[in-house]
């Protein structure tokens, strides 16, 4: 049965789209992408063995919700763990480092109604993504947060390095 | 909020905004003095994974206008160009070969803002028209709208060149706080050219709040 959350790979390919609330995680070479608006990307590397993953979060926490654990930090970084131990046959966590990519925001939630709700979820979620890698001792290498435009990163498994791209912009890595 | 819609709610509320959408087409018609068609009319309720590929690849560059919805109805409209047709839109207004216009500068995104303007207006003014009356009590045309709360203002446009996929995710983050199926109005409007036709899709997102609030006033037309 297939992990809930988790992007099914192509037998064979060089790039993976992970969608909004999915996950995936691939070998050398094969290269991981995702769009980003106010989601947060969570990329997590295996330097040694050369196997990374690319979370696509929506949310910050599940609060009981089972169905898409792709979508809120709590439940998908976990899961994108469980199928690196899968991989890698346990204890891949020892190993792993993490980058962070998105949560721009562009759309004010509107100012008449509900004002908590949606307010800077791009902010809610790199607090609770920081927190969670902090529990499980991952280190952050590197940041790319925050702003008013999307990007699309792609992750090459082979160096762990991420390209983003803006709009009418340069790529750049981190 | 389960399933979102049940079908007979969701054909009331196309009804409904088809009549926004008519109202946009004219007005768009008026505003490039060429007809302008209104080519589909659907609301869209899709898996929120899904959602990145309403406008297309989720990667490719469109041009964009949002207004802010507020009062009874909140929530964004979004005046979509893919970045030809947009472009193409700006000749247009600017009585110049199609073609000619090929980035997005200052006058270029003004023309665009104006258009959303105009565009969006008329959506809305054609809307409250035909809204449930539980939904719209005492609302108001809206170049004599008074702030009371209970109409319909749009907020002036701003213009964005952005992925397709992460506009909508933008404009979809509202919803996807609590649900996992997510709900748009999609509008799309074709101006015929004897070399290509020239596409614009008119979005309405509504807040969850207001979905709610529609849903429960379908709910009502339903019985009657």
């Amino acid at each position: 049965m297939p992990t809930p959350g988790f992007t099914d790979l192509p037998l064979s390919t060089d790039i993976v789209s992970v969608a909004i609330g999915r996950w995936a995680v691939a070998a050398a070479p094969v290269k991981i992408r995702t769009l980003l608006g106010s989601c947060v990307g969570v990329v997590l590397y295996d330097r040694v063995v050369k196997v990374g993953g690319v979370a696509h979060i929506v949310l910050p926490d599940a609060r009981e919700a089972v169905d898409h654990p792709g979508k809120y930090a709590d439940t998908a970084i976990p899961g994108m763990i469980v199928d690196f131990d899968q991989r890698l046959g346990g204890n891949a966590r020892s190993r792993l480092v993490a980058k962070l990519v998105g949560g721009a925001r562009m759309f004010q939630v509107p100012s008449a109604k509900d004002t908590k709700a949606g307010l800077n979820i791009g902010q809610r979620n790199q607090e609770a993504i920081e927190r969670i890698l902090a529990e499980l001792r991952i280190p952050i290498l590197a940041r790319d947060l925050g702003g008013e435009a999307g990007r699309r990163m792609t992750l090459d498994t082979a160096s762990g390095m991420i390209t983003i791209k803006v709009p009418g912009g340069a790529e750049y890595e981190i | 909020m389960g399933k979102i819609l049940t079908e007979v709610q969701r054909h009331l509320l196309r009804m409904i905004f088809d009549r926004g959408a008519e109202g946009a087409s004219l007005a768009l018609s008026k505003w490039l003095g060429r007809a302008v068609s209104l080519t589909v009319s659907e609301v869209e309720i899709t898996e929120l994974e899904q959602a990145a590929e309403l406008l297309g690849p989720a990667d490719s560059l469109v041009a964009a206008c949002s207004m802010e919805l507020t009062g009874r109805l909140t929530g964004w409209i979004l005046l979509v160009f893919e970045d030809r047709s947009g472009l193409a839109l700006v000749d247009m207004l600017l009585h110049q070969p199609v073609g000619t216009t090929t980035a997005w500068g200052e006058i270029e995104q003004s023309a665009a803002k104006e258009t959303t303007n105009i565009v969006g207006c008329a959506y809305v003014n054609a809307l409250a028209a035909h809204l449930p009356a539980t939904l719209t009590r005492g609302t108001a045309p809206i170049r004599q709208a008074e702030s009371d709360g209970s109409d319909l203002v749009p907020t002036p446009p701003t213009f964005f060149h952005e992925f397709a996929g992460s506009l909508l995710e933008f404009a979809l983050m509202e919803q996807a706080i609590e649900l996992d199926q997510v709900l748009l109005i999609r509008s799309e409007f074709e101006a015929y050219r004897r070399e290509s036709n020239l596409d614009w899709t008119l979005l309405f997102v509504p807040t969850r709040e207001s979905l709610r609030e529609l849903i429960a006033a379908l709910a009502q037309l339903e019985l009657h």
